[in-house]
């Protein structure tokens, strides 16, 4: 019997010479075909506005189409960070508000999955129940939020009242002092619930092998859980941190529903009071220097977080 | 170009005049004369008409050669004008609605083959809307909006207004209209927009709970206002209800204290012109006034609430005042609230002036139907269209011939203040820019909570406006 390998040298062969060609093409490639249309959707929705933005924060522009924007340079960063009575209040409260979502909501997420990830009565149902609020509208979360802190008919009063605080008794939205906090508390009750269900995936992800083997070598609950489900659930982390952080850093609409911003422009955020520069008084470079800030931020704060953990997840 | 009908609401059916021939004096021009000729035949309402000339003398750079009533014409050319009117205004109140219905239905009575489309949007949604729509083909034909210099002056500047001095000049609306009502559409040259309503706002009060308090006797002058919210809160009433989430609504107050601190020359210098909020000394004391009431004399938590929920404590008679405009008859008998125990006076100002605004209708200079929505306003601000309106937006009417003076139990109060008033000062909500009306608030409200000082209040306003001039 012969077999007849193919010749190491010379003139290839048809079949031969239309191989390496398909090699040559990358997977970037073979898939850009499928990758165009979404690639020119995202751009132009929202690659170009985010761009066009930035080049709107070098500009004064009333927004009508009649006014030709006017380029200033860089006046409207120094008329921003110099002479703006509100902006650095917002940049403050933008700050905090990342801060105690990264701390709260996270905290009571974790706590509620790993209560929940027990075999229990009505499971389901509790998870249900802690969930629910995360699919409500923030607009309609406002308005609830905004009955219960009513002054006068508010459940928040009138439950303190009964049982003998009166004294605990406050204007929640009215008082400067404290009327960023109580809307916080409203955005802990609505995003609680989603990150508790992303925390419940990655903790029934959680090898039981690991565990198991962990208890069998002597350690006990803490160590279980600081040793092998904390280092388990660092995938699951990692996106509930990042979500939390932009959403904090984006939160509008809840605060446009409780308070305007108000009173007194103390629960002004980066988010609005971009949002009002730009549609409320109409100073669209303003809006824009202000947006752009934000992005910075943004991108300060979630791209080195995200580098770190994906490094750590190479090793 | 050939004439279309008279409304029949009016004059019966003539011939009308194109507004290119009329200008031009043209072969129609004779009509148009004998048309107000007929015209003058109508008997005006003598005491709107007296109320009109009242203000005229404070705030009126417009007038009338003669007596000459409505004058109506149709808008197309070549015949019956047909096609489509989009009109853009605030969301409307259910009385509201019922009365544009109303209105828009008498009109397709004669003009079956014109469209009216009214588009409504939330009052900012509104202000974005016609600002992103200025210069574009998505403008409406006819927009709704205040007449103000911040507001109707601002969209008059950029050009989204249509002059309708030819419209004015075909109808012969310049006879129409109040003095006080022309002086909003005359004030940036030419005839911008055509009066809509002619609103006052003054001080409603409780009948029952000032005599509780044992006041006998109106305040007529400010020191006589702080006594009787002094009285009021003596008798565990709340003198006067506000909320403050809108900013709007409490900012009534603090004009109203500007005014009457800085009397009528100044607080036109501070809110129109040129004057310096940091050196007049009526500025801190009008702030350290509001301040007072703030802490003093206004309903508990009134920032935390909203101008609707706080109106429910006058309705339910938990707070004495309300300071309010003249639609809020309505919005008395809406809530349930016997209007016979309601009074009205005016904020004592000692300036004469009564605190109001105007509103308006525009055409855009973009309109694609500019006669028809000329057509359309005209029928709208007739004697008859006024009469289906009547007392939906506004007290009083601006037509000068339609008499509202049985169209509610308080309309002839309204009457006697409007009389009564020697001009009308603003609201700065409408008088400022939107950047300085946040900060206007924003320092209004940090004043009421406590955290910038009444005496500082001033100066940091003058240094705000100073840096976005």
């Amino acid at each position: 019997m012969t077999t007849q390998s193919p010749p190491r040298s010379g003139a290839p062969t048809p079949s031969r010479s239309a191989r390496p060609v398909r090699r040559r093409r990358s997977p970037f490639l073979r898939a850009l075909p499928y990758l165009i249309p979404a690639v020119g959707l995202y751009g132009y929705f929202l690659l170009y506005p985010m761009l066009d933005a930035v080049r709107l924060s070098f500009f004064t522009w009333s927004g009508f189409k009649t006014d030709e924007p006017a380029f200033v340079g860089i006046d409207n960063y120094v008329r921003m960070f110099t002479s703006d009575p509100v902006f650095w209040k917002a940049f403050g409260n933008s700050v905090i508000w990342v801060v105690l979502s990264l701390l709260v909501p996270m905290m009571l997420a974790l706590l509620l999955a790993l209560g929940l990830n027990r075999k229990m009565l009505g499971r389901n149902l509790l998870r249900s129940v802690f969930y629910l609020p995360a699919v409500f509208a923030s607009i309609t979360v406002a308005a609830m939020w905004r009955w219960l802190y009513n002054p006068t008919l508010g459940m928040v009063n009138q439950l303190l009242e009964a049982v003998g605080l009166e004294e605990w008794t406050r204007t929640w939205l009215g008082d400067p002092k404290i009327a960023l906090y109580s809307v916080f508390v409203a955005s802990v009750w609505q995003a609680v619930g989603f990150s508790m269900v992303l925390l419940l995936a990655g903790l029934q992800n959680v090898p039981q092998e690991l565990v198991e083997a962990a208890k069998i070598d002597g350690a006990n609950a803490w160590q279980v859980f600081r040793n092998v489900t904390i280092p388990a659930l660092r995938p699951t982390f990692i996106v509930v941190v990042i979500l939390t952080m932009i959403n904090s850093l984006k939160v509008f609409d809840l605060i446009v529903g409780m308070t305007g911003g108000g009173p007194a422009q103390s629960t002004q955020v980066l988010a609005l009071w971009s949002y009002t520069q730009s549609f409320t008084n109409h100073s669209f470079g303003q809006g824009g220097a202000v947006a752009t800030v934000l992005l910075l931020v943004s991108l300060a704060l979630v791209v080195p977080y995200m580098l770190w953990t994906m490094r750590g997840e190479d090793k | 170009m050939a004439g279309s009908r008279l409304n029949s609401w009016d004059r019966g059916e003539e011939e009308l005049v194109a507004p290119q021939d009329a200008r031009k004096g043209g072969a129609h021009a004779p009509l148009l004369k004998e048309a107000k000729v007929l015209n003058k035949k109508k008997t005006a309402g003598a005491f709107l008409a007296a109320g009109a000339l009242a203000l005229l003398t404070a705030c009126s750079g417009g007038s009338s050669d003669d007596a000459t009533p409505d004058s109506t014409a149709g808008g197309s050319t070549g015949g019956a004008p047909t096609g489509e009117v989009k009109i853009w205004m605030p969301t409307q109140e259910d009385s509201q609605s019922t009365a544009w219905e109303a209105i828009v239905e008498g009109f397709n009575a004669t003009y079956p083959d014109v469209t009216i489309n009214l588009e409504t949007r939330s009052v900012d949604e509104l202000k974005t809307a016609l600002r992103q729509a200025a210069g574009t083909s998505a403008v409406p034909d006819i927009y709704w909006y205040w007449e103000g210099s911040g507001l109707g002056g601002e969209l008059v500047d950029v050009g989204m207004s249509r002059d309708l001095t030819d419209y004015y000049e075909q109808y012969g609306w310049e006879d129409r209209f109040t003095p006080a009502a022309l002086a909003g559409v005359t004030q940036y040259g030419g005839f911008h927009g055509i009066p809509w309503t002619q609103q006052g706002e003054a001080l409603y009060y409780n009948k029952a709970l000032f005599e509780e308090a044992g006041i006998t006797e109106l305040p007529t002058t400010y020191e006589g206002l702080v006594e009787a919210a002094e009285a009021l809160k003596a008798a565990g009433i709340t003198p006067i209800q506000f909320g403050g989430t809108v900013n709007w609504h409490v900012m009534r107050l603090l004009d109203a204290l500007i005014e009457t601190k800085c009397g009528a020359d100044v607080a036109d210098e501070l809110n129109k012109g040129d004057g310096d909020w940091g050196t007049e000394a009526c500025v801190t004391d009008a702030f350290t006034e509001f301040k007072s009431w703030g802490d003093n004399y206004m309903n508990e938590g009134f920032m935390a609430l909203s101008n609707d929920d706080s109106s429910q404590l006058f309705y339910s008679g938990d707070a004495a005042m309300a300071f309010e405009g003249t639609w809020f008859e309505g919005n008395i008998v809406d809530n349930g609230m016997d209007v016979e125990n309601v009074g009205i006076f005016t904020f004592p100002t000692d300036t004469g002036r009564l605190y109001g605004f105007g509103e308006g209708f525009y055409i855009t200079e973009q309109a694609e139907n500019p006669d028809a929505a000329a057509l359309f306003l005209d029928y709208a601000t007739s004697v008859e269209g006024q009469d289906l309106a009547g007392n939906a937006w506004a007290a009083l009417s601006v037509n000068k011939e339609v008499d509202r003076s049985d169209a509610s139990a308080l309309a002839p109060t309204w009457i006697e203040i409007f009389n009564a008033a020697t001009g009308i000062y603003t609201n700065n909500d409408q008088n400022f820019s939107t950047a300085v009306t946040t900060e206007y608030w924003r320092i209004q409200n940090a004043v009421l909570l406590g955290d910038i000082d009444p005496a500082d209040a001033g100066a940091e306003f003058q240094s705000f406006r100073e840096a976005n001039q």
